[in-house]
């Protein structure tokens, strides 16, 4: 049980609220679970939905490595909750278990095949908050040979939106949804 | 949940319990995710208020002569 309960579907009257977790819930990310968690403040429930189904499905970075970084970030948040939630979408196109771990863990080693582009959006990722200083003018240099300014803002607002919710739901003692796949 | 997660365990849901209600929680939740978000990607683009504290315009190199390297929420106030 997570220290702020869960309502019930049945008390989740707001019809949009209501839409936006039914997309949710068919992409299998941000689930059942923590939509129904902040639905408790629909005021707040409502953008904080819209805006991690925005930053995860729409744009110009490919869902495929948004969801390795989604996983990596919350590895690294210590939530298992959102850890073992995967993008139905993403596995549809090919996305298995195996690349994610390498994405997570493995992303420089050569023999792993990740594009230049993906190393450093990957690289992105791991140091925003590992080490934030390191991502300085030298950083955004070399990642913009790669990525138009745009799709580093779009890296960056998804990233803070899935990392942020990553960290509350730790806070909130949230286990993972799928346990065998944290 | 910024500085030391670990520590926002049950005893502290109990204790914050006392003083506010699960859509207060969620509500300062949800915000204070958001915000330990952004404000280190704010950060890495090296961007500062475009005040003083007491409320003067300022350009981004005297912002950043004046905030500094830290958030001044982590430093003390700005004198």
């Amino acid at each position: 049980m997570t220290r702020v309960a869960p309502l019930a579907r049945e008390a989740i009257t707001d019809p949009e609220l209501r839409e936006l977790i039914a997309r949710g819930e068919a992409l299998g990310v941000p689930g059942d679970l923590f939509a129904r968690i902040i639905a408790r403040a629909p005021a707040q429930a409502v953008p904080v939905m819209r805006a991690m189904l925005t930053s995860f499905t729409e744009g110009n970075v490919d869902h495929k490595l948004k969801e390795i970084i989604r996983i990596l970030l919350a590895r690294f948040a210590n939530d298992r909750y959102f850890a073992s939630l995967r993008s139905k979408k993403a596995q549809a196109t090919g996305l298995t278990e195996e690349r994610i771990d390498e994405g997570c863990f493995a992303y420089e080693d050569e023999a792993k095949g990740f594009s230049e582009a993906e190393k450093i959006a990957l690289r992105f990722a791991d140091l925003m908050y590992l080490d934030a200083r390191q991502i300085d003018k030298t950083f955004y240099d070399e990642m913009k040979k790669y990525w138009s300014e745009a799709q580093i803002m779009e890296l960056g607002s998804f990233m803070v939106c899935h990392y942020g919710m990553a960290m509350f739901m730790r806070s909130l003692g949230a286990k993972a949804a799928i346990p065998s796949a944290t | 949940m910024s500085t030391n997660p670990d520590l926002v365990d049950d005893d502290f849901f109990n204790e914050l319990r006392k003083h506010f209600n699960d859509e207060e929680i969620v509500e300062l939740g949800v915000f204070i995710g958001i915000n330990l978000g952004f404000h280190t990607f704010f950060g890495s683009l090296k961007f500062y208020p475009l005040f003083s504290p007491d409320g003067r315009l300022l350009t981004q190199a005297e912002s950043e002569k004046l905030y500094g390297e830290k958030p001044a929420s982590l430093t003390g106030p700005v004198l």
